[in-house]
């Protein structure tokens, strides 16, 4: 009764699901097929720290010359980014490397997008949205299609070299820290008070 | 007898001198409203019904309102998956042992103070959440933010001093389910303010601080709003020594006793761990989860997450419902089946989910994963209330506090480090809910069968509770409101059992927190 009808929704619905559970798989880019062809270096050392909102360092990119002409037939814009170095992806998946650049999410803030030429360079004034933690630059080559078509990093294949940190904002302001001691204190007050009254009535 | 005792209620009801004029609503000789007026503020059956789950709801938006923000959190904080896992962990193990000791609290100075007290006390945790800046800050405000969770047994045991037996079971559904909608309430609550302070200026690493005094406010106020508008009983508030069933005259270690050894509390207490804990441990998780897996915003995630926890201003209600329902035609055999049947479902659902990679696919796997369990939560207590009349208080709480447990082994197991992904984890989960409810099967009660086995010939519902009392005590008498108890529950040994059943009560007669 019942339950021969809910059994029956339950088969209709497991068939809804398959239909729509569905991987879409698209054209890839992979990250170890992106040829080397940009030089990226940062005016930040390793080791450096710098401080969020307020320090800048100025990040400087450019065709390797030993490549040959029209290499960079295709570049049309260049897009630098601050990635994450591998000691702040440990044990923290939302950061994970992936070879499939679209699942990829080591490079997440993006210092500068603009068109494409064989030198650029750009001053960066670090934004108050960046965590605490250790980065490296890559500059990314897109095609007018805007797909990753080559690339270039400060750091080497194994990210271990020129990795600078990053002293992220906190975010307690003052008016939050008084904000917040105060409403603890209220709570507190307002038990009391309660509590006082309710012995006065007991009386 | 029931029937008599109506009769008798009634004319005292006409002799008391319009005591119970003084009400709104329509009441028994107790003094305990017989109907249930979901959208009235009579005072004070109906008042207290909002105020104690609408200051439950809060207490959950509290406790589950880091959990949408994470994606800025762990950035601020520099937080691993293990940190986060450990503070998700430490959010509902609180309640774990609170849930128990909030009943006594509940004996001693009413629900009323008790709970009030108890988020008053934990709202300086709330707060002090945009204050934190570390992992280990991280998991002590979440710590002492969970222990909020304790009120659900302030709330049931509220309703139970309010509500007439007929009435008490959807009192504690809705009070229960309405409360427990805060966890996805404040998926959807925490990231619109979350970006309602982002546009008005601030940065994302102060907008979620600022974020937090939402959740915070609204437990303080609620406190106080308790505090001046409640009263613990029809009559008054908690300034007396008489309290609802025998309990409080009761020998507490026998109380003790009876709880323990009957197995069939601990049957449940693990069960609810595999509805009520996979409850608590996706409020913990799964906006997370669509924020990393499928690339939504905060704010999607949040809405996404939210329709889980929102799904229980129906679901749980209406488990206790088709409980009711079942044991109607099939007595505790339905209930049980049910029971199994509708969990299992939710497993089955569980599984699918860490299985399906379209995000379309996850949002409808997920809508019907949550109304199987939640709904299994309400049948849960369908059979709860039988288990003991002795003991019921101390059962219920164990159900209860195995329901925090389940969320605590399950996030500790599989949602604790990087060992699984979300998806492999949420998958694994669902494999354990299918095995851990198939104990049910082996809850047999000898007056009215089990899953498998029908009731033994000749052994009665008075038989049964009658056994939890020594012939000493027997003699003395204590044990006659179980007595009344088990004639009110003929009925759950289905429509054969029913013959002479005189009774046209759905719930127990008498009344002890019947829900936890």
């Amino acid at each position: 009764m019942a339950g021969l009808r809910l059994s029956k929704i339950t088969i209709a619905l497991l068939l809804l699901l398959l239909i729509v559970c569905h991987v879409g798989p698209s054209m890839a880019v992979l990250f170890n097929q992106l040829p080397k062809t940009l030089i990226v270096t940062a005016t930040t050392k390793s080791g450096d720290v710098l401080h969020a909102g307020e320090d800048k360092f100025t990040v400087t990119w450019a065709l390797n010359t030993s490549l040959p002409s029209g290499a960079d037939a295709n570049y049309k814009t260049v897009k630098v980014l601050l990635c994450y170095a591998p000691i702040s992806q440990h044990d923290r998946k939302w950061r994970k490397s992936n070879n499939d650049l679209k699942k990829d999410k080591t490079c997440q803030f993006t210092v500068v997008k603009q068109d494409y030429s064989a030198t650029g360079k750009h001053e960066y004034t670090v934004a108050r949205d960046i965590p605490t933690a250790s980065y490296f630059v890559r500059a990314y080559a897109l095609d007018a299609s805007d797909t990753k078509v080559a690339f270039g990093q400060t750091t080497d294949a194994n990210k271990t070299v020129n990795i600078f940190e990053v002293v992220g904002i906190t975010g307690r302001t003052t008016g939050i820290f008084v904000s917040a001691i105060v409403f603890s204190a209220f709570s507190g007050l307002a038990l009391a008070f309660f509590y006082v009254v309710e012995n006065k009535k007991k009386k | 007898m029931a029937k008599k005792s109506l009769e008798v209620e009634a004319e005292v009801e006409v002799e008391d001198e319009g005591d119970a004029a003084q009400f709104k609503m329509p009441v028994d000789s107790d003094h305990k409203a017989t109907e249930f007026w979901l959208f009235s503020f009579a005072k004070p059956h109906m008042r207290a019904f909002h105020l104690s789950w609408f200051s439950f709801f809060c207490c959950f938006v509290s406790s589950f309102a880091a959990p949408p923000l994470l994606p800025v959190i762990r950035d601020n904080l520099s937080l691993t998956t293990t940190d986060i896992g450990n503070a998700g962990i430490a959010s509902v193990s609180g309640a774990v042992f609170a849930r128990l000791a909030m009943g006594t609290a509940c004996d001693l100075v009413g629900p009323r103070l008790a709970s009030a007290s108890l988020i008053l006390i934990t709202t300086p945790a709330v707060y002090c959440s945009s204050l934190i800046d570390s992992a280990t800050g991280f998991l002590l405000v979440r710590f002492f933010t969970g222990f909020s969770l304790a009120t659900f047994v302030s709330t049931q045991f509220w309703m139970s001093s309010m509500f007439s037996p007929p009435k008490v079971g959807l009192a504690n559904g809705v009070a229960g389910g309405w409360g427990n909608m805060g966890g996805g309430a404040t998926q959807l609550i925490m990231p619109l303010v979350y970006e309602l302070i982002k546009k008005i200026g601030s940065t994302n690493f102060i907008a979620w601080r600022i974020a937090f005094f939402i959740p915070g406010v609204m437990q303080t106020c609620s406190a106080i709003a308790v505090l001046m508008f409640g009263q613990d009983m029809p009559d008054g508030n908690y300034n007396k020594l008489h309290k609802a069933g025998e309990k409080h005259k009761d020998n507490f270690s026998e109380v003790f006793k009876h709880a323990v050894t009957n197995y069939r509390g601990w049957i449940l207490a693990l069960t609810y761990g595999y509805c009520f804990g996979v409850e608590l441990t996706i409020d913990n998780i799964i906006a997370q989860y669509f924020y990393d897996r499928f690339g939504v915003n905060i704010s999607k995630a949040g809405t996404i997450a939210a329709s889980f926890g929102l799904e229980n201003i129906v679901s749980r209600p209406g488990g206790g419902l088709f409980s009711d329902y079942l044991s109607k035609f099939f007595g505790m055999r339905g209930r049980l089946w049910g029971l199994w049947v509708v969990q299992t479902l939710g497993g089955i659902f569980c599984v699918i989910l860490g299985r399906t990679n379209s995000l379309a696919g996850s949002i409808v796997v997920l809508l019907l994963f949550s109304l199987f369990c939640q709904a299994a939560c309400g049948l849960t207590f369908g059979v709860v209330p039988f288990v003991s009349r002795r003991s019921l208080g101390l059962i219920s709480g164990m159900g209860g506090g195995g329901g925090n447990v389940g969320a605590v082994l399950t996030q500790l197991i599989f949602f604790h480090n990087s060992k699984y992904s979300t998806e492999d984890g949420i998958f694994y989960m669902g494999i354990m809910i299918l095995v851990c409810t198939l104990p049910i099967a082996l809850i047999h009660f000898p007056q009215w069968g089990g899953m498998l086995c029908g009731p033994k010939p000749g052994y009665t519902p008075e038989d049964y509770y009658q056994s939890e009392w020594s012939h000493h005590e027997q003699q003395k008498g204590y044990h006659t409101a179980s007595l009344r108890f088990a004639e009110n529950s003929v009925r759950e040994g289905g429509r054969s059992a029913r013959g002479s059943g005189h009774s046209k009560h759905t719930v127990p007669v008498e009344t002890s927190p019947t829900d936890v």
